[in-house]
């Protein structure tokens, strides 16, 4: 070792050089812009497309969308779905949901449900922040579903629109399907005339 | 209805040749071009084809081109003939047929989200083949859903009208219950008449639908095809053993399926001699029972006192089954293996039937056990075996579809067992046979029939006589096989010497002429076939009639010939299999007599231990007996119900009052069960692997398709679990295990679907012991009919409705609501009027053994002079009004048929 590099050496040692490498770098960003946001004190600005927790929706009047067909059930890949349908006995040919649950622990967020849901009654939407204590409240039911689409029923048809699904109330009602509406009338008072 | 040759197998046609596709083929002349393709493996779409019944023609898909025809013709109407050059594919085929599509679509509603057909559509798979994407001119139909039928929704807007409903209805069941009608606008399915739709309910119409225009409100939009597991199993209700498939969805049933379906809809007319795949009212909605509220779901033992005190509590598997072995064992020490009995139900497996009677014979010592078929197939079976040396209906039910002759005696096979039922039908429709039906009652079958006779009630068994005396009389007999026996056909003669016509035609009400005249029907036909059921096997006597039966088949030639012989109908679906199983005290497996030395030897070496004495076996009515002296004092009951089946006169209460142990292994808390000490929960048919043996002897599997309802266990499982704590190790650790033991034991007993032919072998009994009996055969007519002197005017028959079988099915509620428990009398009409009844009144029924208030209906069936009451509902107690007789050679217990007098209550 020669003795430039040992002076050299004892020098930097006496004067904490690699102290003040290191403080350079802290007191570089001292005046940075901060690059991390502070949640949840921040939030971040989320596009419309983002795919989130997923919500039922309500048509305008208040009439619940979901026709129990079960093809969101069908579509999902994670099997998270499980949709129980039944007969509406005071309207006859209205099949409904009568339970519908999703177990959001299980869901990989593929959106898959949302396409194939024939009346877009099923919609992400911008909520992420459902963290809790008790597992068994990720296990979402109708009734939850419902307040989650009511919530964020703006960032669920932003959703919509965004995945070119649905423009507005009156085109969703025609959207892809046209079903019958029920008639709670009898078919014909009696027998045919010719037949009496 | 003219069938085409092809479809009519007695006719023979010219064979053409053809060439579809460059393919030379040959084909008889006249048949449907589409039938001529298909045989080739080529498969041309259709929505309204069906090999089951004769091609409509209404959809427009299965276009073909045939040189010289300038525009596509369609195959199925269109009849093969010589030299025809036909091509069935081209992109100008497939144009045509997606036309064909976009018209059906343009009026289709396209509400297949919500459609209970949704992946299971014809309409899809076709509009998905042929690409249709775009549809111009959609109009929408706008027609209330027809909901006024208690099984079947009608939704006519999803109607492609391919008429498949309507055909099977009129052509393969012969109910022609649906039509087409023009209704705003449009070609819509309604019931006949446009009335609510009340028919037999079978919904093979709902089965052969190729969309989703008629729903079945019991599983109405609760399911998606591709949620369903399917599993193929066998209907436990009556002894048809229909296949079926039970769909269930997270361990419940929602539909019942069958092999008939628009999916399975290519194949030969003649197929349908094995079965066209349907299945009637009692498996397609009767299936709620499964997985309903009232099963059993826990053991029950009761607690603090005896009977009638006491209540059932709840209990553990293994404290339950520690009681029962405790007492048995108890019971067993104190008063011997001659104080246990056993009975078990007919719709149990083979497997447990086996096990049943291995249980009680070889673990717990006695021959004291019955099973249901002792109700009246016993009888059967004790005639056959005796005279023929066969144990079941000689025949294959292919037998009775191709017959030319049937006569039916004493059956409503419509209603008990609607399968074989189609097979008469298609008898009459397809092989043009003549079909002579014997009953008290105008019954649907005996509407189709050539030759209906209705009887007086109770007269069955005479009329068989006054047949037996007319066949003689009138010489048609067979020369060849009375030839082989004169003796015997000499002491025949002389036991009917003393028959007269007259007076049998006096008392069945037959004119002599019509039974002359059913008698040279039957004798002349080159196959005839005798079908019997609980007109006269369960009525006084019924052993003596089957003789009387194969009497006949036998003068008359038809034992042997084949496609000729004696059979009967079973009510429950295994009562065939129970008593190959030896769950009877006269039978050991395979129908061994009990007292048979060598089969003794071969079971007790086999199940290694000594069986019982072979006379201390007791039957159903001798255990009720031994029960209410007391000798027995533990009764081992697995899913029979004596104390809601047999007439209160029986005392059966005051009989298992008397026992110490009254053990009941049932999936539902019955009559007999609320007696009970302990109550296991037993699985039903879905819940469990094994057999059922049908009546004409085919070993059909049963699949589980669910779960266990509860803690229930099949009874299998109970019965080794209860073997092997009373010390007898039994190491079966499934149903299988079970069955190979059968089938070392039995070998060639599981047929897989494809019975044995039987011969029937009289000449050992015609040579030997025929002469003694037949004397008193004949010799005696019993005044069965003593009572019907005046005061007791009307015959009241107690017999199964076609939406029920037994007590089981009351707990379907499908079926409940078809057939509700309505308490009511079926009368005749003019019956009603002539005692100035209403269809409001409360009548009085009184017979030898009390009198009973209820309502009354008018029934079109019902002749006068009769009623009818249905046996599965025991509100108000009909059964208890019936006179009980029992059988001196077989046992049977005979309650089904009373002399009453109806009076205005």
């Amino acid at each position: 070792m020669s003795i430039g590099t040992l002076t050299k050496k004892v020098l930097h040692a006496a004067l904490f050089d690699e102290i003040w490498d290191a403080m350079k770098v802290t007191f570089r960003h001292m005046f940075h812009r901060p690059i991390t946001f502070q949640y949840p004190r921040e939030q971040r600005t989320i596009p419309d497309a983002h795919r989130g927790a997923l919500g039922l929706l309500r048509y305008d009047d208040g009439k619940e969308r979901c026709v129990g067909c079960d093809l969101c059930e069908a579509a999902c890949p994670s099997h998270c779905i499980k949709v129980i349908s039944a007969e509406d006995k005071s309207l006859p040919l209205q099949r409904y949901a009568s339970e519908f649950y999703i177990d959001i622990t299980k869901c990989v967020f593929c959106g898959y449900c949302v396409e194939a849901c024939p009346v877009n009654a099923l919609a992400m939407t911008k909520l992420y922040e459902y963290s809790t204590h008790d597992k068994r409240t990720l296990l979402f039911d109708k009734k939850r579903l419902y307040e989650i689409g009511e919530r964020y029923l703006a960032d669920a048809k932003k959703y919509l629109f965004a995945h070119n699904q649905e423009k507005d109330d009156q085109d969703s009602r025609e959207y892809r399907y046209f079903f019958p509406q029920s008639v709670q009338k009898p078919t014909q008072p009696g027998p045919p005339k010719h037949l009496t | 209805m003219a069938l085409k040759p092809v479809t009519t197998p007695d006719i023979e046609a010219a064979t053409v040749e053809l060439s579809i596709d460059g393919r030379t083929v040959s084909a008889k002349d006249g048949v449907s071009l589409y039938d001529v393709i298909s045989s080739t493996g080529k498969i041309v779409p259709a929505m309204c084809y069906h090999y089951t019944f004769d091609p409509f023609g209404s959809c427009g898909m299965c276009l073909v081109t045939v040189e010289g025809k300038k525009a596509p013709v369609r195959s199925c109407t269109a009849k093969a003939a010589a030299g025809m050059v036909v091509r069935t594919d081209g992109d100008d085929l497939f144009q045509a047929r997606k036309k064909a599509v976009e018209k059906h679509l343009s009026v289709h509603p396209l509400d297949c989200p919500v459609c209970d057909a949704d992946g299971h559509c014809e309409l899809q798979d076709m509009a998905f083949h042929h690409q249709v994407t775009n549809l111009a001119n959609a109009k929408q139909k706008l027609i209330p859903e027809d909901t006024r039928s208690p099984v079947l929704d009608f939704n006519m807007n999803r109607c492609i009208a391919c008429g498949e409903c309507i055909n099977v209805c009129k052509d393969v069941l012969m109910i022609d219950a649906l039509q087409f009608i023009k209704k705003g606008g449009f070609t819509q399915v309604v019931a006949k008449g446009d009335t609510a739709l009340a028919c037999e309910f079978c919904g093979d119409c709902l089965a052969v639908c190729p969309v989703g225009a008629i729903t079945n409100k019991f599983s109405k939009y609760l399911y998606k095809p591709w949620q369903l597991r399917k599993t193929t199993t066998t209907c436990n209700y009556c002894g048809d053993g229909c296949q079926m498939h039970l769909e269930t969805k997270d361990n419940e049933v929602v539909r019942v399926t069958s092999p008939l379906s628009w999916k399975n809809k290519w194949g030969d007319r003649a197929d349908t001699a094995k079965g066209h795949g349907g299945i009637c009212v009692r498996g397609r909605f009767g299936f709620q029972y499964i997985d309903s509220q009232a099963r059993l779901r826990q053991p029950l033992v009761r607690r603090n006192g005896t009977l009638p005190e006491g209540e059932l509590v709840e209990t553990p598997w293994l404290e339950a089954m520690q009681a029962v072995v405790d007492r048995l064992a108890e019971v067993k020490a104190a008063h011997g293996a001659q104080a246990i009995a056993g009975l078990i139900t007919a719709r149990c497996t083979n497997e447990e039937l086996y096990l049943f009677q291995k249980l009680m014979r070889a673990v717990i010592g006695t021959n004291q056990l019955d099973s249901s078929s002792r109700y009246g197939h016993l009888n059967f079976v004790r005639a056959v075996r005796h005279t023929l040396d066969v144990g079941r209906m000689t025949n294959d039910c292919e037998d009775i579809t191709k017959a030319k002759a049937i006569l039916l005696v004493g059956t409503n096979i419509t209603e008990t067992n609607p399968l074989t039922a189609v097979r008469v039908k298609e008898a009459i429709r397809v092989y043009k046979s003549q079909v002579i039906v014997v009953d008290s009652a105008q019954t649907n079958i005996a509407k189709l029939a050539s030759y209906p006779m209705i009887v007086t009630p109770g007269t069955e068994g005479l009329f068989v006589q006054g047949l037996v005396k007319s066949v003689i009389e009138q010489d048609l007999i067979d020369a060849e096989t009375t030839g082989k026996h004169p003796e015997a056909f000499a002491a025949l003669k002389r036991a009917v010497a003393d028959v007269s016509l007259e007076a049998i035609a006096a008392r069945t009400g037959v004119s002599v002429e019509h039974i002359n005249e059913a008698a040279s029907i039957f004798a002349e036909a080159p196959r005839a076939i005798i079908l019997c059921a609980e007109g006269i096997v369960r009525r006084p006597d019924g052993y003596q009639n089957v003789l009387k039966l194969v009497d006949l088949a036998w003068i008359t030639g038809k034992l042997g010939r084949p496609g000729s012989g004696v059979n009967t109908l079973t009510e429950e679906v295994n009562e065939q299999g129970a008593v190959d199983m030896g769950a009877a005290p006269e039978y050991l497996p395979g129908q061994a007599r009990f007292d048979d030395e060598a089969a003794r030897d071969k079971f007790a070496k086999a199940w290694g231990a000594a069986l019982p004495a072979p006379s201390s076996g007791a039957n159903l009515m001798e255990i009720l007996e031994r029960c209410r002296s007391g000798a027995i004092k533990a009764l081992y009951v697995v899913g029979e119900n004596p104390v809601a089946t047999l007439p209160a006169s029986l005392e059966v209460r005051a009989a298992l009052e008397q026992l110490e142990l009254l053990i009941c292994q049932d999936p539902f808390l019955t009559e007999t069960a609320q007696m009970a000490h302990i109550v296991l929960p037993a699985c039903t048919y879905a819940e469990k692997e094994g057999t059922f043996t049908n009546l004409e002897g085919k070993v059909l599997r049963v699949r589980q398709s669910m779960d266990p309802i509860g803690e229930s266990l099949p009874d299998w499982h109970v019965m080794t679990s209860l073997a092997s704590g009373l010390g007898s190790q039994f190491e079966y650790e499934s149903s299988q295990d079970i069955q190979s033991e059968i089938m070392k034991l039995l070998p060639g007993y599981y047929n897989l679907g494809e019975p044995r032919k039987l011969s029937p072998k009289p000449d050992a009994y015609l040579s030997n012991g025929y002469v003694a009996e037949v004397g008193s055969r004949y010799g005696v007519v019993r005044e069965a009919v003593s009572e019907r002197n005046g005061h007791r005017p009307f015959g009241l028959v107690m017999g199964q409705l076609l939406y029920h079988s037994g007590k089981l099915s009351t707990q379907a509620s499908g079926l409940i609501t078809i057939a509700p428990s309505a308490g009511r009398l079926h009368m005749n009409a003019q019956d009603m009027e002539r005692l100035g009844l209403t269809e409001d009144s409360r009548v009085r029924v009184t017979s030898g053994q009390g009198s009973l208030e209820m309502g009354a209906k008018a029934d079109l069936s019902v002749m006068p002079g009769s009623c009818f009451f249905p046996e599965h509902f025991n509100d108000p107690p009909v059964k208890d009004l019936m006179p009980v007789e029992v059988d001196s050679v077989t046992g049977v217990p005979y309650f089904k048929f009373a002399w009453v007098s109806i009076e205005e209550a």
